[in-house]
């Protein structure tokens, strides 16, 4: 059957990817029809309940600042927020909420529900409709045609997944749910260069069966840290500490003597893992001197009893797994409600994608999520986003759009994925982003926000809360400038307890705040300094976070601008390698392989070497210069 | 290589020479050997085979050696022939249109290079040594361009480069693994580990700055009043009649250049014309470049006679060298001196016995910084020379912000981003690589 009604965008799967991909569509103004094998799944986290962290973080800030949904979820059902490396720095500083599974799924399917634009409908997606390369819609498993001109595909970890528990391995995407089979052999036949890649999952426990006596407690940040732009502590539910323990030599010894039936050191799996997130028996294997490794007790939620053991992901067999967690300090008792278990899948390698997210080879044919190779929920969430935003605007006609290096680690991770491909599943990491200093959690809106707005994405409530903070923002630095504090107004003790030392001579305020060891806060509390109405505490950061930082901003700014000409220069799309003199054979092959889009990018793929960017440049300039010097007719 | 071309040129210098040789390079030369040679089967790699150099109708060239050497066994990585012949550009040329006749194409300035370069049989610095090498005009360029080709100066860059990375992936792995049970620090003493960093690039960049002073030599002009023996002084160091001499003040109306090394140190000295009150409009002109001479100059050594020690002229023309500009007072005409007055003077020559010459040459050395010292000499490049000042910039600065982890962190990337310039990129993606061999991370 055709279904009656057309779409401007589907988008297939319920995850992280596919609901900020759904809600970023329909809130751009396009008909969108999300398809999921099942609507209970919406917004479910697989793995670990947690949002958030090192680098993770500040992809759920910038989201949050484009409109999406995951920040605001965070808040509706974190019941443990921290603030990660509060003490190394602004631009490094992290949020990370545990969250309560049901409550975030609840919100989730609510956002959903009460969006307009959007259809939701509960069907496994079989095929994809595709004629003269472009993509023209989907058929679900009972039959039914949904037509549309983009197509987002977020499959996760179900494209023939194949769960391991010790040497049995059983066909699912996730336990409990069916892979999509019929679907990952579809995409094979459309013959995009594709791998295998494999993550895992611990066991998980039943906290009434836990001694937390015999471990360490990890309370949250006091005050409660918030995710959202527009979020504030009232919203979060009640909290709850974590808890933390370690494994012992005995349990080291169980996962040896259990190898034998590891199914990642018999062979039997194939794909590759994350080295950052190792099973515990590759941490044991890798690190044999490490006596212990800590792992972490996460509450799954207010309303169960489940707690997920951070730290011991493990494919071992059933029997392993249940001697190896009651060998830990405070687990000799306990329960596993569920076994722990190591899933292969399919993934595409992202290098064949545009920065849009769209496929190379079939237009209007959107991938997000894992089955780019990438790893976390937040990875996902960032890449949904993009990839509705330019879903929709492939329909409308518009020119696509994505953020730059320099302006968002969604623009770190876009570019990292389609230029360099990925090895192992990708995860975030500061590090990974050269423009560190300047894509902080803290000024995610400032960067992001305004594009938002232009994108369709940003409800009036968030844009007016927004103008309101930057405007603030803006009018206290001119005031700092302007206001002057007379080196005898302060007395010595004062000026001992704000500064270190006494005032010499005259100083706008900016110039006292820009001291590394001057705080924003102490230097309000010197009489006559104070503005007439003080500032809410996230305008007050950013001031004293602009302030300090202007310096390193505007060296990294100019790192921008140095490297902007060859970053943007566009490579044409026919671009015949092979005439471009004194490339290597090697370098030849990988550029006609990836067909970069911009000089930029052939220079972040790995194995183009500096000498052969300069050689890609010199004979870009030279194939246009003969047309820059032909004479004019008359 | 992408363009699987066959490229030849002469490889020795051109004029008349008991032997010159042909360079060729391309994937599969096994069969263009055979045929230059007129038959004779296949040559076997790396053998020096006496052979006939026969045109297309079989006609003989030359003859001379013919080596094969087969990729990626060779110079460049691919295969290579070496025709040794007669060192007539008239020979040479024949043989060179007839390796062009074959199917080879003349190859551009450095070619054999780039090809070496692309196939990582050297790296980029080792590239540019080459290039240095075959430019090197004394034996203490030679030498250094020799260590430098061999990589040394690449070594010594990428064991610093290694230090680096070495603190850099704890201070990375502190931030971006902070919620992790990993000591990422294990003791390092921050401060101490950027101090000797910075020591280490100081250690380079001085050797670096001999290199560059072997490459690019000290120009050195010779200034003072007329007739104090400026061009007779010029003729004694660099040893050749350069300059016309006469007893009449104002001879050298135009700057007279002349080259010399010492201790294998090129030094480019000007002779210039002598500064005084003139009306003659030819003479004014010379004094003009005069100290158009000294502006460009990188010592200046300013002469004197001695029998009327530093007159008020040469004071003046003293303070009106460039500050921080080195420069001596030499005075001349030793020969001709009382002894009171050689006991008033310092730098004393005699252009015309030779004199003190011997001691001039040596201070001259002193003055632009030639300390071959301990440390191995590079032939350095300015740009070498520039991305290790810029490290330790950078280093410096990771010394004042060292209490902010991602200040430093910046800082450390920036330092090398710096040497990258020399030692090519790496990524962050490498980084983290070596962050997750080292330290065992995920929860």
């Amino acid at each position: 059957m055709q279904f009656p009604k057309k779409f401007d965008v589907i988008v297939v799967g319920g995850g992280h990817a596919g609901t900020e991909a759904a809600l970023a569509s329909a809130r751009s103004g396009c008909e969108t029809l999300l398809l999921t094998h099942s609507l209970e799944t919406l917004g479910q986290m697989s793995c670990n309940p947690s949002i958030g962290g090192i680098g993770k973080g500040h992809l759920v800030k910038e989201i949050d600042a484009m409109g999406g949904v995951m920040a605001l979820a965070a808040d509706a059902a974190g019941i443990q927020f921290r603030i990660l490396n509060s003490r190394k720095g602004p631009a490094v500083r992290a949020t990370r909420a545990q969250a309560d599974r049901v409550l975030y799924r609840q919100y989730i399917r609510h956002a959903l529900e009460n969006q307009p634009r959007l259809t939701l409908f509960q069907q496994p997606v079989d095929d994809l409709i595709v004629h003269a390369g472009q993509v023209r819609g989907v058929v679900t498993q009972m039959g039914l045609r949904f037509e549309a001109p983009s197509v987002v595909l977020t499959a996760g970890t179900f494209l023939s997944g194949l769960m391991h528990v010790g040497l049995e391995q059983n066909p699912g995407g996730r336990a409990g749910d069916p892979p999509a089979v019929a679907l990952a052999h579809k995409l094979r036949e459309l013959s995009l260069p594709a791998g295998r890649l494999k993550t895992g999952t611990p066991p998980r426990l039943d906290g009434r069966t836990i001694d937390y006596e015999k471990m360490g407690v990890q309370p949250g940040d006091e005050p409660v840290p918030v995710f959202s732009f527009i979020g504030n502590a009232d919203q979060h539910p009640k909290q709850v500490p974590c808890w933390i323990t370690h494994t012992t030599e005995k349990t080291h010894d169980i996962i040896r003597a259990g190898l034998d039936r590891s199914p990642l050191f018999t062979g039997v799996i194939e794909g590759v893992g994350p080295r950052y997130c190792p099973s515990i028996e590759d941490k044991i294997h890798r690190f044999s001197d490490k006596a212990s490794h800590q792992i972490f007790l996460e509450p799954e939620g207010l309303s169960t009893h489940e707690i997920y053991p951070n730290g011991i992901s493990t494919s071992l067999p059933f029997d392993v797994q249940w001697a190896l967690v009651r060998s830990i300090p405070g687990l000799e008792q306990a329960h596993i409600l569920r076994p722990g278990y190591a899933i292969e899948y399919d993934y595409y390698d992202p290098r064949a994608l545009k920065a849009s997210l769209e496929t190379k080879a079939i237009g209007g044919l959107f991938f997000a999520g894992q089955i780019n190779g990438t790893t976390g929920y937040e990875e996902a969430a960032a890449q949904g986003l993009l990839a509705g935003i330019n879903a929709a605007r492939h329909s409308h006609g518009l020119e696509a759009w994505w953020p730059k290096r320099d302006e968002a680690y969604l623009g770190v991770l876009v570019d990292d994925l389609v230029t360099r491909g990925v090895t192992e599943p990708y995860r975030m990491f500061t590090s990974r982003a050269e423009y560190r200093l300047q894509l902080r959690e803290d000024n995610a809106d400032l960067r992001l926000t305004e594009q938002g707005r232009k994108l369709g994405l940003v409800s009036d409530e968030r844009w007016h809360a927004f103008e309101n903070k930057r405007e603030k923002v803006e009018m206290e630095i001119q005031r700092l400038r302007s206001t002057w504090l007379r080196a005898g107004q302060v007395s010595v003790p004062e000026a001992l307890r704000v500064f270190g030392q006494p005032l010499e001579r005259d100083h706008s305020l900016l110039e006292l705040l820009r001291r590394p060891h001057t705080r924003y806060a102490d230097l309000m509390s010197l009489s006559g300094t104070p503005p007439d109405e003080s500032l809410a505490p996230d305008a007050a950061d950013q001031v004293e976070v602009q302030v300090k930082y202007e310096g390193y901003i505007a060296r990294q700014q100019e790192e921008v601008a140095r490297h902007r000409d060859q970053e943007h220069l566009l490579i044409p799309d026919n671009m015949d390698y092979a005439r471009v003199r004194g490339l290597s054979r090697e370098v030849e092959q990988l550029l006609t392989r990836h067909r970069p889009q911009t000089v930029g990018q052939a220079s972040r793929i790995a194995g183009v070497t500096p000498a052969a960017v300069a050689l890609l440049l010199v004979h870009l300039r030279r194939s246009t210069a003969p047309i820059l010097q032909e004479p004019r007719s008359a | 290589m992408a363009n699987a071309d066959v490229i030849a040129a002469i490889a020795t210098a051109p004029g008349q020479a008991g032997v010159g040789v042909i360079r060729v390079s391309g994937p599969s030369l096994q069969d263009f050997a055979s045929r230059i040679a007129g038959g004779g089967g296949a040559p076997r790699p790396r053998h020096a085979r006496h052979s006939r150099f026969v045109d297309g109708q079989g006609e003989v060239i030359d003859e001379g050696l013919l080596i094969y050497f087969q990729g990626p066994a060779s110079f460049t990585g691919e295969d290579v022939v070496e025709l040794q012949g007669h060192g007539s550009d008239a020979a040479l040329r024949l043989l060179l249109a007839r390796c062009l006749e074959l199917g080879a194409r003349l190859a551009q300035p450095g070619e054999f290079t780039l090809r070496a370069f692309f196939n990582h049989k050297i790296d980029l610095a080792q590239a540019e040594a080459v290039a240095d090498l075959i430019a090197a005009e004394s034996t203490a360029a030679v030498r250094s361009a020799l260590r430098s080709l061999t990589g040394q100066f690449s070594r010594q860059v990428h064991a610093l480069v290694e230090r680096l990375v070495e603190l850099r992936l704890r201070i990375e792995g502190c931030i971006d693994f902070a919620d992790e049970a990993v000591d990422f620090l294990e003791q390092t003493d921050i401060r101490a580990t950027l101090t000797g960093l910075r020591d280490a690039v100081d250690r380079l960049t001085g050797s670096a700055a001999q290199g560059l002073l072997l490459r690019s030599g000290c120009r050195t002009v010779l200034i003072g009043a007329p007739n104090v023996g400026k061009s007779s002084l010029l003729n004694a160091i660099t040893e050749e009649d350069h300059a016309l001499v006469t007893d009449i003040p104002g001879t050298t109306r135009d700057l007279i250049r002349a080259s010399v090394f010492i201790e294998g140190v090129p030094y480019h000295m000007v002779d210039t014309a002598g500064i005084r009150e003139t009306a003659d409009v030819i003479e004014q002109a010379g004094i003009e470049r005069t100290w158009q001479a000294v502006e460009q100059a990188d010592l200046a050594l300013v002469v004197a006679d001695i029998r009327n020690g530093l007159t008020e002229g040469d004071r003046q023309l003293l303070s009106r060298l460039p500050q921080d500009m080195p420069r001596e007072v030499v005075y001349n005409k030793a020969d001709l001196a009382s002894a009171d007055q050689r006991a008033r003077a310092g730098t004393v020559v005699s252009a015309v016995s030779g004199e003190g010459i011997p001691e001039l040459k040596r201070h001259l050395l002193q003055m632009a910084g030639w300390n071959p010292g301990t440390e191995p000499v590079f032939l350095a490049r300015e740009r070498h020379r520039a991305a290790l000042s810029q490290a330790r910039f950078h280093l410096e600065t990771a010394l004042e912000v060292a209490d902010s982890f991602e200040l430093l962190a910046e800082e450390l990337r920036l330092a090398q981003n710096a040497l990258s310039d020399i030692t090519g990129e790496f990524s962050s993606d490498d980084l983290l690589g070596e962050i997750f061999s080292r330290f065992c991370i995920g929860k």
